[in-house]
């Protein structure tokens, strides 16, 4: 099958590539591209590990292919951690709150909750677990990953007023 | 080995943030999937579409011609180098059926693996297993126990017999039965449901002739196993095998033993002098990599007038499936064991059957001898609403207290160091079960259905024969560097941080300046594998014995280069320096160039360099105990479940890191709840799985599990440290807490609850059924 | 997991799209937002050679107003819809649906053309389609009709949109004083296993000019109860037995067995809902 000719914007930098149209945008970022934090847990899009930014939007990244990325910009986990080492304030929460164990899950929860918190920065207790529930993890029970939205939501707020 | 004691010190105790979780949060854990060995192949399997069969003819020719295809194997590659071996943690008795890489003349279950085919990519093995030609005659399978065991079907021929194991344990107990007050019975039942990690199984093989080495890069919870079965398995010695883990997503027993595919990816290594590299996706994980839990017991106790347990009779029946995995062959044997459970129970008959049927095989899921639990606190409210009595009144009248320690259990299991009696009496208290009943009282005036569930536990960690010893080195380096060496394959359990801890307490140091290394079994010491809630057990004692070893040896030469007593000597802030004088110091870094770096200016007695081992070895038996709280509310009109309050009272010991032992139970919770209320694997008639897909086999998220409170209550293990296990209990008390509760909420109505599976309809069915008996 | 392999195609108008589907015949399937189709590809349960993309077609993304009929193009994210002011304020009850649909990351590629193609029967928005008698507008190389909703679907999965059509358009006419979507899922985002999308209008002496009940995830496709719907006409708004109509709508519905749930189970709970969601849409129609 004919392969086609992308150009992407990926954590900022231009990629060009040929790829076959049935690469998912999930394989192309991690065999491709070699940025591996993006996780695929089901490749059918319910688990949410794959979770990546295009153009601001979180999407399933098994659920495209790459080639219907062309002229988007993609941000993965990778590109959402500060250069130069250090967390995000959505990754320090994480930490802080012990809101991963295996990590597997870790870095399509944190891509949905940097989207989220971007569209609600103010939401419920309820409206965090409705955030929350389109990304699966099976170690944590959730309480941790809870209690990190809420903390970055607090931290945000208590910035702001200051 | 040191006195037993509680170690908290600076870090031991505390909510200390994880080292795992830098690199994690940042998308930059190496799991199996992210690693890349050269020249590595890619492999995917030919499955069975049906329950049982006979293999007429396998053609492989179109697919071995596809493009990017490197092999396509069948057994008949493997025959003459596949040797069956037995599992090293589970021992050479364990109950295994026969065992094959990839189906041999037959199929036995829908997914048995039948070809194995090595391609350039993923993508390619799959467009070339869908062009191997199979041609099958199904046969009529046994799907369940009962049917196992009459019908005229064999499962593996070769056996004889569907029948994997069997126990025969009667009691001498006609008269008690015949003198009780009351006698209950019922049948509980147990459904098929799965432990689904986040990341499937996975590993890349890579034999290579001319270093006739084998090295397997795997997502693996017991490295130390895989390396010796293997080798095992092809003849090697084990020393010529290397298993490394990365990181790891997650196991819950399910990458404990080697797999059957596992064996197929390095036999095909093997075979091909390359590296070969599988990655399971998750319908092969759903179909095909390992079930648990359906199991289901008709048990009957007997009580004296005032609900005093005299004794239980418990007839088990487990389902296998087909190949079973190592070590859970049956769990009959950890079923009847603690069956009494945290209770005076005088008396207990316990019979069981394992049986084969043509389904998924059985692997180990978090407590895979939970349904003792399971089982017997349903029975326990059951006999409570028979005889008038409130399930935690009974529950008071029966357990066992500080008073009756140390105890033996009926089944020969030696009580102690355990609190079940004071964790009831927290849970209740902070679950507010008197003043839930006042709530649930008023609610059911309103029409509103509210009910509270009680499951009280006492779990063995698994620590006896060769789980009971893990090894550590500990190693400064010439510029003073601390490196922890392992045998443990830690995939969630943080014991990267739990051990830091413990080692940083001991050398005064910043647990963060400690890197750890587990996993690798060419530098590791052999470890029993990380599972079966023994990392605090015997991995902590592992690494407090080498810390004490490494101090001592520290302490020694700082005694040397500083010309006092060593015993005047203390190690903090990365330094040894003079008690009483900070002045007086050496940083590690100084430490470590004096033993390394000038070895003929230390005295004879001291041996060159900072490199010290130890082992630990755990008591026989380590026993911990928990109990869990939950309150429901259940819609009569559409039979969903609110679950509103999860409490845990658990007594794990003194705990290396609170945060850490919160987020096991947690995550256990979460596996029990979604395993009563939403998750059930299903088989049709013609042994067909529908539930392969996560669209079907329902995981519950964020809206589905609350919040987990919990009490703790501190009862020391006869351990350094006191540590005992929490990695599997939050799994083990919650399906009967959540199934209490809701048969709680609907007694009123006369429904009867008798386990699982427990989804809506099942409760609308149950309310129905109370509808027709009342008439 | 890996899609067998296709061709791929991206036209850039609607006239390029139909183009190719002319073209390839029954070889060519349309790709939306995915959710539902690269799911299936994944699981190789159907293949294609040609896979036709949507995504670049501007020209199908937009939601319009004409008078009294607004206009939704087929290729609108969910995520738009639910945060479109002009949905909220003409056709609440496609906004009161949305937030049910799966997950934030779902309703950003999907679209409202791919779910009323995809007809799910578990699907919100033919439901709604189904309660507001929404026109579809089938295009093709061969020329354009437009199918009233109760018409085009007719089976699990299944509509009467010929292999070559595309569904370019949904248009909804008129806007309901009252309306209600409830859904009973196993869990939170999950495709329903009894659903209601309910609409009523009143008269101005408060009674009945009509109740649509549109019911979903219980038969095969998305049922109207009609003779319930006729049976209320006319009433009292305050006089209406709300949990009486939620019964009588399940009369005559098939209602189906699968692995989550039974025939009976089904139509039980959608008879509750339906109870629940005519009250509460008479509520708001009464209020308003």
């Amino acid at each position: 099958m004919a392969e086609h000719q992308l150009e992407v914007m990926v954590n900022g930098q231009l990629v060009t590539a040929m790829v076959e149209p049935r690469l998912t945008l999930a394989d192309f970022l991690r065999d491709r591209l070699r940025l591996t934090g993006t996780h695929l847990g089901c490749e059918h899009g319910v688990c949410g590990a794959c979770t990546v930014l295009a153009d601001g939007a979180a999407i399933r990244s098994c659920l495209v292919f790459a080639v219907q990325m062309q002229g988007v910009a993609v941000a993965t986990v990778e590109g959402l951690t500060p250069d130069g080492g250090g967390l995000s304030d959505v990754q320090e929460a994480f930490r802080a709150e012990h809101g991963l164990q295996c990590g597997f899950c870790t870095p399509g929860f944190v891509v949905s909750v940097t989207a989220f918190l971007a569209e609600h920065p103010d939401p419920s207790t309820d409206q965090i677990r409705d955030g929350l529930s389109g990304n699966l993890c099976r170690c944590t029970g959730y309480q941790g990953i809870v209690r990190a939205v809420q903390a970055t939501v607090r931290a945000r707020q208590e910035a702001r007023h200051d | 080995m040191t006195e037993q004691g509680a170690t908290a010190g600076r870090y031991v105790g505390a909510r200390v943030q994880r080292l795992e979780d830098p690199r994690l949060l940042a998308g930059r854990g190496r799991y199996i999937d992210d690693h890349i060995v050269p020249g590595m192949l890619h492999a995917a399997f030919v499955r069975s579409p049906v329950a049982r069969g006979a293999l007429a003819r396998v053609d492989v020719a179109t697919a071995q011609a596809m493009p990017g295809v490197a092999a396509v194997f069948t057994m008949d590659d493997f025959r003459d180098i596949f040797l069956p071996t037995f599992s090293t943690i589970a021992g050479r008795d364990a109950v295994t059926p026969p065992l094959r890489p990839l189906a041999d003349g037959d199929v036995r279950f829908t997914g048995d693996p039948i070809v194995i085919v090595v391609a350039e990519s993923r993508y390619l093995a799959e467009d070339a297993v869908e062009a191997v030609d199979v041609d099958l005659d199904p046969l009529e399978p046994v799907l369940d126990s009962e049917t196992g065991l009459t019908a005229g079907i064999l499962v593996h021929p070769e056996t004889g017999s569907n029948l994997a194991a069997q126990i025969s344990s009667p009691a001498d107990d006609e008269q008690a039965f015949a003198d009780a007050a009351h006698v209950v019975t019922e049948t509980i039942t147990q459904h098929r449901y799965v432990a689904v990690p986040m990341e499937g199984r996975g590993l890349v093989a890579s034999w290579e002739p001319g270093r006739d080495e084998l090295t397997i890069w795997a997502a693996t919870q017991a490295p130390h196993e895989m390396r010796s079965y293997c080798a095992r398995m092809l003849g090697l010695p084990e020393h010529r095998v290397r298993v490394v883990m990365g990181d790891v997503g997650g196991g819950f027993g399910q990458k404990m033993f080697v797999t059957r595919e596992e064996m197929a990816v390095v036999l095909a290594s093997y075979r091909l002098g390359r590296p070969v590299r599988w990655i399971e996706d998750r319908a092969e994980n759903l179909l095909a990599g390992g079930h648990a839990r359906q199991e289901q017991a008709t048990i009957s106790m007997a009580t004296d007038h005032d609900g005093h347990l005299l004794a239980a009779r418990v007839h088990h029946l487990e389902n296998v499936g087909a190949y079973s995995v190592p070590g859970t062959g049956s769990v009959g044997g950890g079923v009847a064991a603690f069956f009494p459970g945290p209770y005076r129970l005088p008396m207990l008959s316990f019979a069981n059957q394992a049986v084969y049927t043509n389904t998924c095989g059985r692997c180990a899921y978090r407590g895979p001898w939970l349904f003792e639990t399971v089982a017997r606190e349903q029975m326990m409210d059951i006999v409570a609403r028979a005889i008038g009595m409130d399930p935690l009144s009974l529950r008071r009248a029966n357990v066992i207290t500080d008073d009756d320690l140390p105890y033996t259990s009926a089944t020969g299991v030696p009580y102690e160091r355990i609190s079940p009696a004071k964790t009831l009496e927290q849970a209740a208290e902070l679950i507010g079960y008197d003043s839930f009943r006042r709530e649930q009282e008023a609610a059911r005036a309103e029409g509103r259905y509210l009910g509270v569930g009680l499951s009280l536990y006492v779990e063995p960690i698994q620590t006896r024969g060769l789980l009971g010893s893990e090894g550590a080195i500990l190693r400064v380096d010439p510029t003073g560097e601390i490196t922890l060496i392992m045998g443990t394959a830690s995939h969630g359990q943080s014991v990267e941080t739990t051990m830091a801890q413990v080692v940083a307490d001991v050398l005064g140091c910043d647990p963060s300046s400690i890197v750890f290394i587990q996993g690798d079994t060419a530098v590791a010491p052999w470890g029993p594998g990380t599972g079966g809630s023994k990392s605090a057990v015997i991995a902590a004692g592992a690494a407090q014995l080498a810390a004490e070893r490494m101090r001592e040896k520290m302490l020694q030469v700082a005694g040397h280069v500083l010309e006092v007593a060593p015993s005047d000597l203390e190690l903090s802030g990365g330094s040894a320096h003079v008690r009483g004088d900070p002045e007086a110091r050496l940083s590690f870094g100084q430490l470590a160039e004096a033993a390394y770096l000038n070895p003929a200016a230390l005295p004879a007695d001291i041996e060159p360099g900072l490199l010290v081992s130890a082992r630990s070895a755990a008591p026989p038996l380590v026993l911990a105990n928990a109990c869990h709280a939950c309150t429901v509310e259940v819609d009569v009109h559409t039979g969903l479940v609110k679950i509103l309050r999860y409490v845990v009272s658990e007594d794990c010991g003194p705990m290396i890191n609170p945060m850490v032992v919160e987020g096991q139970i947690a995550g256990g919770v979460a596996q029990g709840i979604g395993g009563v209320l939403l998750e059930h694997m299903v088989y049709d008639a013609d042994g067909n799985p529908l539930t392969t897909t996560f669209m079907d086999y329902l995981l519950p998220t964020a809206c589905e599990v609350p919040d987990v409170e919990y009490g703790h209550v501190v009862t020391p293990a006869n351990t350094p440290g006191g540590f005992k296990g929490v990695g599997e209990g939050g799994a083990i008390g919650s399906p009967p807490a959540v199934l209490n509760a809701v048969a709680d909420a609907l007694a009123s109505l006369g429904a009867r609850i008798t386990g699982t599976p427990l989804g809506p309809a099942q409760v609308l069915a149950a309310l129905a059924a109370a509808r027709t008996t009342s008439r | 997991m890996k899609a067998a392999p296709f061709e791929y195609h991206a036209p850039e108008t609607p006239d390029e799209a139909l183009g190719l589907l002319a073209q390839f015949g029954d070889e060519a399937k349309v790709l939306a937002g995915g959710q539902s189709l690269v799911p299936v590809l994944a699981l190789r349960m159907a293949r294609f050679e040609h896979l036709v993309d949507l995504n670049r077609i501007p020209a199908l993304r937009y939601v319009q107003v004409d008078n009294d009929v607004t206009r939704v193009g087929a290729m609108t994210r969910h995520a738009a819809i639910g945060g479109s002011a002009e949905i909220r304020s003409r056709v609440p009850l496609l906004a009161e649906a949305t937030p049910h649909i799966g997950h934030f990351q779902i309703r950003n590629r999907g679209t409202i053309g791919g779910s009323l193609s995809h007809a799910d029967p578990g699907a919100e928005y033919p439901a709604v389609a189904l309660a507001l008698d929404a026109e579809i507008v089938l295009a093709s190389a061969r020329g354009t009709r437009t199918v009233p909703a109760a018409e085009f679907f007719t089976g699990t999965f299944t509509t009467v949109a010929e292999p070559d059509e595309v569904l370019t358009e949904a248009r909804f006419t008129g806007r309901p004083q009252g309306c209600a979507v409830l859904e009973l899922a196993r869990r939170h985002g999950d495709f329903a296993l009894a659903g209601v999308a309910c609409a009523v209008e009143l008269n101005s002496a408060g009674r009945i000019q009509s109740l649509r009940i549109a019911l979903f995830g219980v038969a095969s496709t998305p049922v109207r109860a009609t003779a319930a719907e006729q049976a209320a006409r006319g009433a009292a708004a305050g006089e209406l037995d709300p949990e009486e109509v939620g019964r009588a709508a399940l009369a005559g519905v098939s209602c189906v067995s699968d692995l989550h749930a039974d025939a009976g189970y089904r139509e039980r709970v959608a008879a509750h809902l339906a109870g629940q969601a005519i009250r509460q849409a008479l509520q708001e129609a009464r209020n308003g």
